[in-house]
């Protein structure tokens, strides 16, 4: 058994638990069956020196494995799935589920991060609610073009990494109706999000967020 | 010999000359000295069912390579870097450095800065950019301090030049518009450095050739 640290954080706004990024990477891990240790860190040590040494954004999570570091939720469930059978076998659909990965991160997150700068932090602001229409129509499209090409069940084949990282990704939109307004997203959405493995990794960092020397004031959210 | 199929756009606007996503994949493809074809979409044609089935968001670049066929450049480029040792290290630890930075650059970097640049290059007459515009800079500038202070004073982000420093350098061109790479201390030269290999200028030529030969009458 590979020796994992989890690095993640003490304690989120309500708003954010059960969608802080590391919980990509223990879904991974559960579904691989790795067991980890976890390390948590405060908000004001996330923005330390010596953290930023280790992650220049003074971000979370930070994964090691034996020896070796990465950060980037994305490049840790690569990293996971690559090693431990959480891609396609067939070279094709392999490269397919990488591709959704990044589209997932690349293609659908940028305009998810910014519907979720105006409704967590500016939803009362002129500017966001004149923003937010044109931004919120335009994900939508991305979302339907997701749905449209939908494999059966999954994005490639079987359940893969990339299922992991859309509906990672998905779960920032949780406030709003717009996975459920493609009700083959949603229906994906809820597949992805009943697995055992992902209940056990949702659990996980919330338990997490609610032991008590985790009850730490927060400054701004991550 | 491998054979490679890059599908992009026949031509594009002023503002986007110089920054459309086949760019990278085309320099990637220099830095391995892998030869390759194009196709290039009629105005359109990115939007047709047939497009569609193969880049579900409608755009480019589409790559091909001996029948496998693949969208999203970042995808791309770890495909083409896993084929040679021009863009990625051999070693377990240096490897996985590179795909760091890689998903870095599209996932902790271009968000912020594709905000700005939206801002900027679409919305700038109108009255929530001109409220947003100065959190979205600082927002922007955060982040590549951030890259910046990662390189220090080191020549590219993993030892030597690999993917992840032309990836970055793509999505620092996005804000070619702005002074805020150009005039940083640590970026502009970084951004330089990488923009003078011999790969880059051949990739630009390539993809602003079209534009010429494709430009519309005016």
């Amino acid at each position: 058994m590979p020796d994992i640290e989890l690095t993640t954080l003490r304690w989120a706004p309500p708003a954010f638990q059960g969608q802080v990024r590391d919980l990509s990477v223990r879904w991974a891990l559960e579904e691989a069956g790795l067991p980890y240790r976890v390390r948590q860190v405060s908000d004001e040590e996330r923005r330390s020196p010596a953290f930023r040494a280790r992650q220049p954004f003074g971000q979370i999570p930070v994964y090691r494995e034996d020896g070796i570091e990465i950060f980037e939720s994305g490049a840790i469930v690569l990293y996971i799935a690559e090693r431990h059978g959480l891609l396609p076998r067939d070279p094709a659909a392999r490269e397919r589920a990488k591709a959704w990965m990044f589209a997932a991160l690349n293609s659908l997150d940028p305009d998810i991060i910014a519907l979720g700068d105006i409704d967590h932090f500016a939803a009362d602001a002129a500017w966001a609610r004149e923003r937010r229409p044109a931004l919120a129509a335009g994900l939508l499209e991305r979302l339907r073009s997701v749905a449209a090409r939908l494999e059966h069940d999954h994005l490639v084949g079987e359940f893969s990494a990339a299922d992991i990282t859309l509906t990672m990704v998905l779960r920032a939109l949780r406030h709003t109706d717009l996975v459920s307004s493609v009700p083959t997203l949603a229906a994906y959405r809820d597949r992805c999000e009943a697995r055992p493995a992902f209940r056990r990794a949702l659990a996980a960092q919330m338990a997490a967020f609610a032991s008590p020397d985790s009850k730490l004031p927060a400054g701004d959210p991550p | 010999m491998t054979q490679i199929t890059l599908t992009t756009f026949q031509w594009v606007p002023p503002f986007a000359q110089g920054l459309v996503r086949d760019l990278r994949v085309r320099w990637a493809l220099e830095e391995a000295g892998l030869p390759y074809r194009e196709k290039l979409l009629t105005p359109g044609e990115q939007n047709t069912p047939a497009y569609r089935a193969l880049q579900p968001f409608g755009q480019v670049p589409v790559f091909e390579q001996d029948g496998l066929v693949m969208f999203e450049s970042g995808a791309i480029l770890m495909h083409i870097a896993e084929q040679s040792p021009a863009l990625l290290p051999a070693d377990a630890a240096g490897r996985s450095r590179v795909r760091t930075w890689m998903f870095a650059a599209l996932n902790s970097v271009e968000p912020h800065v594709q905000n700005l640049v939206g801002i900027d290059l679409f919305h700038a007459a109108e009255e929530w950019a001109k409220a947003r515009r100065p959190a979205a800079e600082k927002f922007a500038v955060a982040r590549l301090d951030a890259v910046a202070a990662a390189l220090g004073d080191r020549e590219y982000l993993v030892d030597s030049f690999t993917v992840a420093d032309l990836l970055m350098t793509t999505v620092l061109r996005f804000l070619r518009h702005s002074t805020l790479v150009e005039q940083h201390p640590v970026l502009g030269p970084y951004k330089a450095r990488c923009e003078a290999r011999p790969a880059f200028q051949r990739a630009l030529a390539a993809q602003m050739a079209n534009f010429v030969k494709y430009a519309p009458a005016a």
